[in-house]
């Protein structure tokens, strides 16, 4: 396998002020609270088990009143020394985005907002796969709209950041953002939940991904696609005895990181992770002169 | 053809972006059709290269305004953008029978206004028009409860009306072509003297068989309207006219003084403008007879009354009294008498014509020049149109002042007349 080109660092932000304080995706009650120290210890084992895979980690100040924060994945979007800050659809998290745009500045990015005023929720609705055939080598932006972004901007993403975008509507409400039914798994591999797209995205991502790994319905509604990968190392919040056979054929080691704690607020691994080192116009390795390597184990 | 090809309500949009690659495009155009609508592409601009995005022109046309409202909120989260997405702009007319300087002035084609996001057709079409909007209806005027859009003349506004200006949110909208097998096309304004008048006679009769069906099924529409000159009397046409009034084939009929009189000269006297009908020749002392017919029908005070009275017992309009059928007779100024019936005030003889051509959809304009003219500026460009006159000219001007539906028949109104109604009514015995 050729292993992606990006998911050595990482944004988090520790769970100080996580809680459940509003309804905005199907998953959240108000009625029940995460457990604050529970959701702190799992989110320690986060830390520890992508620092083992080789994950340099950063970490984002907590701030009061925005128990979301914590969902890194939601801040935006980074390529190479840009960042583009997401415009939240709820205004409940619509606060984030300030906190946000300070880190990446003063981190040394340049942050260019997306034109236009439509909702884009960053990462978490937009991720990096593979080479365009004919594109230079370059990656092609999986982006889903419909639940909390919307298909103008991610169309304004691509022209912005000039990648090929291939949108795919989010059609089940369980599913809210395309890191819950897509992840890259390396170059010619991703798991995709058919679960969350419609005949058309199932067809999109079917062209694009060489080999998909399609999850069952249990998998997808257990967030298996909500993963990180690092390197050769697939930190998942959940894995069933079928995708762990299967991950582990495809060369990827498997480490389950619980975090039962966030999967109340609908979030999991890949959510509370925003890659800080996606470069959209480096060539995807493998992808231009040296043809595609399929190692089999 | 479906309700949806015949383009009752249409819209123009856009889908930009990578939506080949991403399938948006199939996507958008399953879920036109799905909606039971249909689509044209009216441009499509290929990204020649996967980073640039495509750009397509979509024409949405769907059964009624309801049916599309819904279909572009659909597709909307598809990145689906009405091209046009602007509102009217609407000015308080400044006085009675004053419009706003940049008034929208109409055509006789269906025509849309956009208020509040919403596309409302205006009510009956009527050229030289401006568009007013009335506030929202009360609950229980419609369900709706959107503005409601007439077209109204200039001398009928009201101080205060809200009247579109420009031209933004003002859509109009051609009549279905009709691609019969015989190549019947109404949006022509094809004359000829040299046409076959059996074709021509043919489609009239048929025009008016079908307004007769629609007519019976209930459904609206299917009035037909005859528009007479006093020709119609002078050759002979008008006893062929009055089997047809007679026999429920003509819902309404418009003139002047002229055909009037003559009509009803020629049943009490026998002569039209004093010229023996009969034998041809100026009967002694004819010249006056028209006179002295208007005067009997101005002592009875009404046509109508005349009829009651016995004294008028056949023609055209004694049908007309007979059978219920609404005429107007519109004056001018050269007109002798006139007769109690004619509205000598332009403007409400015009306005009375207005107000009774609610489904009227067939029209037959008889060797009249003027009357023709003042009609065609009242109808729907929807309205079947046939202008059957001796003289060329008159089809053309028709044609000119905007009546672009109407189809002329250049022939003689007497011959024409009663070969319609041995057609409609049978051959006579």
């Amino acid at each position: 396998m050729t292993a992606l080109g990006w998911g050595r660092r990482f944004l988090l932000c520790r769970p100080v002020h996580f809680t459940v304080a509003y309804e905005i995706n199907p998953y959240m009650h108000v009625q029940v609270h995460p457990d604050p120290e529970v959701a702190l210890a799992e989110h320690d084992g986060l830390v520890t088990t992508l620092r083992a895979a080789g994950a340099e980690v950063e970490f984002l100040d907590p701030v009061p009143g925005l128990p979301d924060l914590v969902f890194t994945a939601n801040a935006g979007v980074v390529d190479g020394g840009t960042f583009v800050p997401s415009r939240f659809r709820h205004p409940e998290r619509q606060g984030e985005t300030v906190h946000d745009t300070a880190w990446f500045s003063a981190h040394g990015f340049r942050v260019t907002p997306l034109p236009g005023d439509e909702p884009f929720e960053g990462a978490g609705d937009v991720l990096p796969f593979g080479a365009e055939p004919g594109g230079g080598g370059r990656p092609v932006l999986v982006a889903g709209y419909r639940t909390r972004s919307a298909v103008g901007a991610q169309t304004s993403l691509g022209t912005l950041l000039g990648v090929p975008v291939r949108t795919v509507e989010l059609v089940d409400e369980r599913f809210y953002h395309v890191d819950l039914v897509f992840c890259p798994l390396d170059e010619r591999r991703a798991l995709v939940a058919p679960q969350g797209l419609d005949r058309y995205g199932c067809r999109v991502l079917g062209e694009l991904v060489p080999e998909p790994v399609w999850l069952t319905d249990d998998e997808a509604a257990s967030f298996c696609a909500n993963s990180v990968v690092v390197g050769d190392v697939i930190v998942m919040p959940r894995c069933t005895p079928r995708l762990g056979r299967i991950l582990e054929g495809a060369g990827l080691s498997v480490a389950v990181s619980p975090v039962g704690e966030f999967l109340k607020a609908g979030g999991g691994c890949r959510c509370l992770t925003v890659a800080l080192d996606v470069d959209l116009s480096a060539p995807v390795a493998g992808s231009v002169d040296e043809g595609l390597v399929h190692e089999l184990p | 053809m479906s309700a949806a090809d015949q383009g009752a309500c249409s819209e123009v949009v856009r889908l930009d972006g990578h939506v080949v690659d991403s399938l948006l495009l199939p996507k958008v155009l399953d879920a036109i059709v799905d909606a039971g609508a249909s689509y044209e592409i009216l441009e499509l601009e290929m990204g020649t290269t996967t980073l640039d995005p495509s750009h397509v022109r979509i024409r949405v046309n769907a059964a009624d305004e309801a049916a599309l409202d819904a279909l572009l909120a659909d597709v909307q989260v598809h990145g689906v953008n009405r091209e046009d997405a602007s509102d009217a702009e609407l000015m308080a007319a400044p006085a009675d029978g004053v419009l706003p300087a940049e008034f929208y002035s109409t055509t006789n084609l269906a025509t849309w206004v956009r208020v509040g996001g919403h596309w409302i057709e205006s009510g009956r079409p009527e050229m030289d028009c401006a568009l007013v909007v009335d506030p929202a209806s009360s609950p229980e005027e419609g369900p709706t409860g959107r503005p409601r859009v007439r077209m109204v003349p200039m001398h009928r506004v009201g101080a205060g009306d809200r009247v579109v200006v420009g031209w933004r949110g003002v859509r109009v909208e051609t009549p279905a072509r009709a691609d019969d097998a015989d190549g019947f096309g109404f949006m022509t304004s094809e004359v000829s003297s040299e046409k076959p008048k059996a074709v021509s006679l043919a489609r009239v009769a048929a025009s008016i068989r079908d307004a007769r069906d629609r007519r019976e099924r209930g459904t609206g529409g299917g009035r037909v309207l005859a528009v007479c000159g006093p020709a119609v009397v002078h050759t002979g046409a008008a006893p062929a006219l009055a089997r047809l009034v007679r026999d429920g084939w003509v819902q309404l009929l418009f003139a002047g003084n002229g055909f009037a009189t003559h009509d009803i000269e020629s049943n009490v006297l026998g002569t039209s403008l004093g010229v023996s009908l009969g034998e041809g020749v100026l009967s002694e002392h004819g010249h006056a007879n028209h006179l002295r017919v208007i005067n009997e029908v101005r002592r009875f005070g009404s046509i109508a009354a005349a009829v009651e009275a016995g004294w008028l017992r056949g023609g055209v309009l004694y049908e007309c009294v007979r059978a219920g059928v609404p005429f107007v007779l519109g004056g001018s100024v050269r007109d002798d008498g006139p007769l109690p019936d004619v509205i000598s005030d332009t403007v409400a003889a015009a306005d009375a014509m207005r107000a009774l051509l609610d489904d009227v959809d067939v029209a037959v304009m008889l060797a009249t020049t003027l009357h023709a003219i003042a009609t065609g500026n009242l109808l729907p460009a929807g309205v079947e149109t046939y202008c059957v006159d001796i003289n060329q000219a008159v089809v053309t001007k028709l044609a000119d002042r905007g009546s672009h539906q109407a189809l002329g028949i250049v022939t003689d109104v007497g011959l024409f007349m009663g070969d319609l109604a041995d057609r409609l009514c049978g051959a006579e015995p």
